[in-house]
């Protein structure tokens, strides 16, 4: 299963499932043309984001069972596919956020030591 | 639901509906799409230029559907069933190199399986018994060698004294003919045991009881334990049967059991009589083996301590000091020396393997050079270099299947055919082959034997894609770039271990060649034409003397000699390549004792004229040599050189089994004659001492002895073909035997052959090895010589552009070829000056360095690298310059 490590956004991968699933929490459903364009919107261009990450990413939540995905009618009465997050994806995000946050914490604390010395 | 878990289940269900999985995608990929163009309509685009921007931004559709595949589903299978269906086509684009691979991999993995099959058989199928590495066999080792003939003495004192052994039981070396007197005399396969023998082996039974130790009584009631088959094929499966009397060898016996149908006894017998032995015998006659059961806990070095310990402690010995009792494991004991040559065989047929394989390789590599812009244009389109990986593996695994499957159905025809080379004389694999099959363990190595080399091959060739650089190999034009020095190369290094190797095996083949043609032209010392063999049991009350036997053997030869076209016959419990008894004898020659052991046995008085036997000094038996005459005896050659060298033995005294006990006393006897030597004990022994007494003269207590283990041969020769008088002769025979059957008819011929059947079966396994090896090899160079003439065709058109002559090129092509047999030879030759030691055993009347073989070998090998060279370099050199550089 070679062609998932080769993907440059490797490192993101984790943390793209986090901000979709935040995204979801905070939002509530949404399809994933909406969740793409909140994303670059957020991050102020910062992220460029690969189409061909985000949907991988859905299917992969959702196998989790962190997310779940039902089809219905835009207000353009256009067809799409809406993503609401379950009670399972709560817990995960609450886990996970706090995960994130012991890690970045961590890394910064390390890169703020690296500067000292 | 654990989410690692539930995302494989959805895997597992993607798997299965993937089709709706796909709709689905479909579905949203338009969705997204819609989006977009939506958003560039609104930003002020046309609608065709908006959907040609939605589409654009969305990235390549089939990217996206294949991102999202990977994360639905198990990749790796779907693209395993990729591999296979492009493997399958692979292999349909190359017909001809698919039918090499397949056919060389299938005679390398066939040779081997068959092989295998004998040696699981053999060696590594536990023997069917409970717990079957504690039972072990009694050995008597002296510096001569050991043997498992034991006496009743012997017997005796383990039952007495061999305290780590328990179920301890004799019964006889091999089956003995037994004569099954009721209804219509038929001679059966029997076993002399005594009641231990059956709780030992663990025989079921089907009715009826096993033997007790009241059967082993001398004195007690005649019973008898029918097999299965005998029951059910004689006796109608009578189930009532138990109680019955049925005669054996005019005897009445009761039947007390009927063994079950899933017993396999050793040695293998259709009926069982105890021996009834008088333990108190002091009979040296060493004429059955012993074995037992380790006690609990017990190991065999412990047991072998236990029995030397007690041994030495009870002066049980004997007067050479290095005797010594021995236990041995049942199953070794029994695989005995065919061990080392079937694992020997094993490593020959290893060779073809190899050699198998090196074609295979060949085959690969050449074809891997063809194919290189093919994967060129692969990794070109995205394949990681993985998925090449993958995809060779699995056509070479492939190949490796379908070699193996066929493979598998050229052994099951093969192992039949290898048996019926050597009927009965393998261990542990019945004259019919059972015991022989295609049991887990022989699956299990044929499968992982191909499983290795499809891995090893597949990989192999992808070495060197690793080397291709996408470019270079796109821009080579089509069919040059293979003539790469690394291939080029490696493909000679594998041609040259190729010829190494069928060296190798062609010179092994080549001395077991001598060795049976040594051993075809050795004359026997007798004569074997239009002479027949025939067994008749004389167990029983009616044969306890000399005389009885003579008597009975002169009323056949009144009864013979009415028959037309029959010549002579004669009578001997001793027929050349039975067992025959070897005794002590004593003789006082000028004052000084001479004391030995030589082979004896007793003839009825034609036995010389029969076999045509020459008498070459003093006189043969007559009629008046009978049991009330002074005793006589002849001695062969053999005995008179060693024993009397230079003097003259006749008129000498000897007195034959001194001290062995009462069943061997025996009058001093006169030698009358010398005759003349015969290889008896097999074509490749030398004659051994022998001594030779008229039947009517023979001791009583051997009489007894002999009817009791062995049959009585008839050996009768006839002026014409023996087939068409063999009935006449037959109910002669019974007639005199009065009723006893007569069996086990073979000519004299058949009984040489068969004697040299363990060389025929090693040199024909040897040397279809060998001549399988040579075409492999023959084949390999050939494609080798070939492939590279192909691919210089554009080289050789230059040169003869530029003038070189047509056997100018051929040369070229040629020399090639012979310097890969020169280098191959070389590396073969020296290997098969070490390796050769290994079938020393096997040889009789030939070296194992010998000049004739290592000349021979390598020159007829060397003709065979030029014959399969000559045809490419002949065809290099017909080349028309214009066609060959107009060939781009």
């Amino acid at each position: 299963m070679s062609s998932k490590e080769k993907k440059p956004l490797q490192l993101l991968q984790g943390t793209l499932d986090l901000i979709v699933l935040r995204n979801l929490a905070t939002m509530g459903p949404q399809h994933a043309y909406q969740i793409a364009g909140r994303l670059q919107q957020v991050s102020g261009q910062l992220l460029e984001l690969n189409q061909g990450t985000l949907y991988p990413a859905l299917v992969r939540l959702e196998q989790h069972g962190w997310i779940k995905g039902a089809w219905g009618k835009t207000e353009n009465n256009r067809e799409a596919r809406f993503y609401t997050i379950t009670a399972a994806g709560r817990k995960a995000l609450e886990k996970e956020t706090s995960n994130w946050r012991r890690m970045s914490d961590l890394v910064e604390r390390l890169l703020v030591e690296g500067t000292r010395a | 639901m654990n989410p690692s878990l539930a995302r494989f289940a959805a895997k597992l269900r993607n798997l299965f509906t993937r089709n709706h999985v796909d709709a689905e995608l479909s579905r949203e990929i338009s969705a997204h799409l819609g989006f977009l163009e939506e958003e560039f309509l609104r930003r002020g685009d046309s609608p065709a230029e908006a959907r040609r921007k939605a589409r654009i931004a969305c990235g390549t559709f089939e990217t996206v559907r294949q991102s999202h595949r990977d994360a639905r589903s198990f990749l790796w299978l779907a693209q395993a069933g990729q591999d296979i269906r492009h493997a399958f086509r692979a292999m349909r684009w190359s017909p001809g190199f698919t039918a090499a691979a397949i056919v060389t991999l299938a005679l390398g993995i066939g040779a081997n399986t068959a092989v295998f099959s004998v040696v699981d058989a053999v060696l590594l199928q536990p023997l069917p018994y409970p717990a079957p590495d504690r039972i072990v066999e009694f050995f008597l080792s002296s510096q001569g060698g050991s043997t498992a003939g034991t006496s009743i003495p012997d017997f005796r004192f383990w039952l007495d004294h061999a305290h780590a052994v328990e179920d301890i039981s004799a019964f006889d070396f091999d089956q003995s003919e037994i004569g099954l007197t009721s209804g219509v005399p038929e001679e059966v396969h029997g076993v002399h045991v005594n009641s231990g023998y059956f709780r030992l082996f663990g025989a079921p039974f089907r009715l009826g009881r096993s033997l007790t130790s009241s059967d082993d009584n001398p004195a007690g009631a005649r019973v008898v334990v029918l097999s299965y088959g005998l029951w059910k094929r004689r006796f109608a499966a009578d189930e009532h049967i138990i109680g019955k009397a049925v005669s054996i060898d005019k005897e009445s016996y009761t039947v007390v059991g009927v063994t079950g149908e899933r017993f396999h006894p050793q040695p293998d017998a259709q009926l069982w009589i105890p021996f009834r032995f008088d333990l108190n015998s002091t009979d040296q006659f060493h004429s059955f083996e012993v074995a037992g059961r380790l006690k609990p806990g017990v190991t065999l070095a412990q047991a072998n301590a236990q029995l030397a310990s007690i041994a030495s402690a009870t002066q049980h010995d004997r007067p050479d000091p290095d005797f010594r009792f021995e236990l041995r494991r049942l199953r070794d004991a029994m695989v005995g020396d065919i061990r080392p040559a079937l694992w020997l065989l094993q490593g020959a047929v290893t060779f073809v393997l190899l050699i198998a394989c090196a074609n295979l390789a060949n085959l690969l590599l050449i074809r891997m050079t063809v194919r290189r812009r093919e994967f060129a244009i692969r990794a070109a389109i995205g394949a990681g270099r993985g998925r090449i990986l993958r995809q060779l593996t699995a056509e070479s695994l492939l190949l490796c299947a379908c070699g193996s499957a066929l493979g598998v159905a050229l052994s099951l025809l093969a192992v039949p055919a290898l048996m019926a080379l050597n009927p009965g004389s393998i261990p542990r694999i019945s004259e019919t082959g059972i015991g022989l099959g295609l049991d887990l363990r022989v699956m299990g190595f044929t499968l992982a034997t191909s499983l290795a080399i499809g891995l090893v091959f597949g990989l192999l060739p992808a070495l060197s894609v690793r080397r291709t650089r996408i470019a270079n190999a796109l821009l080579e034009s089509g069919s040059r770039q293979g003539a790469g020095v690394w291939n080029r190369r490696s493909r000679s290094l594998v041609v040259i271990s190729e010829i190494a190797l069928s060296l190798i095996l062609l010179i092994g083949a080549s001395l077991l060649i001598r060795t049976l043609v040594a051993l075809n032209s050795v004359n026997p010392g007798f004569s074997s034409r239009n002479v027949v063999l025939m067994t008749m049991p004389l167990e029983g009350r009616q044969f306890t003397s000399g005389a009885s036997v003579a008597a009975m053997v002169r009323d056949a030869r009144d009864r013979l000699a009415a028959i037309p076209g029959v010549e002579d016959i004669a009578a001997t419990f001793s027929a050349p390549y039975a067992s025959r008894m070897g005794l002590s004898f004593d003789s006082v020659f000028n004052g000084s004792t001479i004391s030995d052991d030589a082979e004896w046995m007793a003839v009825s008085p034609q036995y010389f004229r029969t076999l045509q036997i020459p008498v070459l000094r003093g006189r043969s038996f007559d009629a008046q040599d009978d049991s009330g005459a002074p005793a006589v005896v002849l001695i062969n050659q053999a005995m008179a050189k060693r024993y009397w060298p230079g003097r003259d033995p006749l008129g000498q005294q000897i007195e034959i089994g001194k001290g062995l006990g009462p069943n061997f006393s025996d009058r001093p006897r006169r030698i009358i004659g010398i005759v003349a030597d015969t290889h008896d004990d097999g074509l490749s022994q030398p004659p051994a001492s022998t001594m030779i007494i008229p039947d009517a003269q023979e001791p009583d207590g051997m009489v007894q002895l002999e009817t009791k283990f062995g049959p009585l041969w008839w050996i009768v020769r006839t002026r014409t073909a023996t087939g068409p008088l063999l009935p006449a002769i037959e109910a002669a025979l019974r007639e005199a035997g009065s009723g006893r059957p007569v069996g086990s008819v073979r000519t004299m011929d058949e009984v040489l052959s068969r004697s040299i059947a363990r060389q025929r079966f090693n040199m024909v396994l040897l040397s279809t090895f060998a001549v399988i090896a040579l075409l492999l090899a023959a084949a390999g160079v050939y494609g080798v010589m070939a492939y590279s003439v192909a691919q210089r065709a554009q080289e050789i058109g230059v040169r003869m552009a530029l003038g070189a002559d047509r056997a100018r090129v051929q040369r070229m092509i040629l020399r090639e070829g012979l310097v890969k047999g020169v280098l191959g030879v070389a590396c073969g030759l020296s290997a098969a000056f070490f390796l050769v030691r290994l079938v020393a055993g096997w040889l009789f009347g030939v070296s194992t360095r010998d000049l004739f073989v290592f000349l021979a070998a390598p020159i007829f090998l060397l003709a065979v690298t030029i014959l399969a060279a000559w045809i490419p370099a002949r065809r290099a050199s017909r080349l028309n310059p214009v066609d060959a550089l107009r060939f781009e």
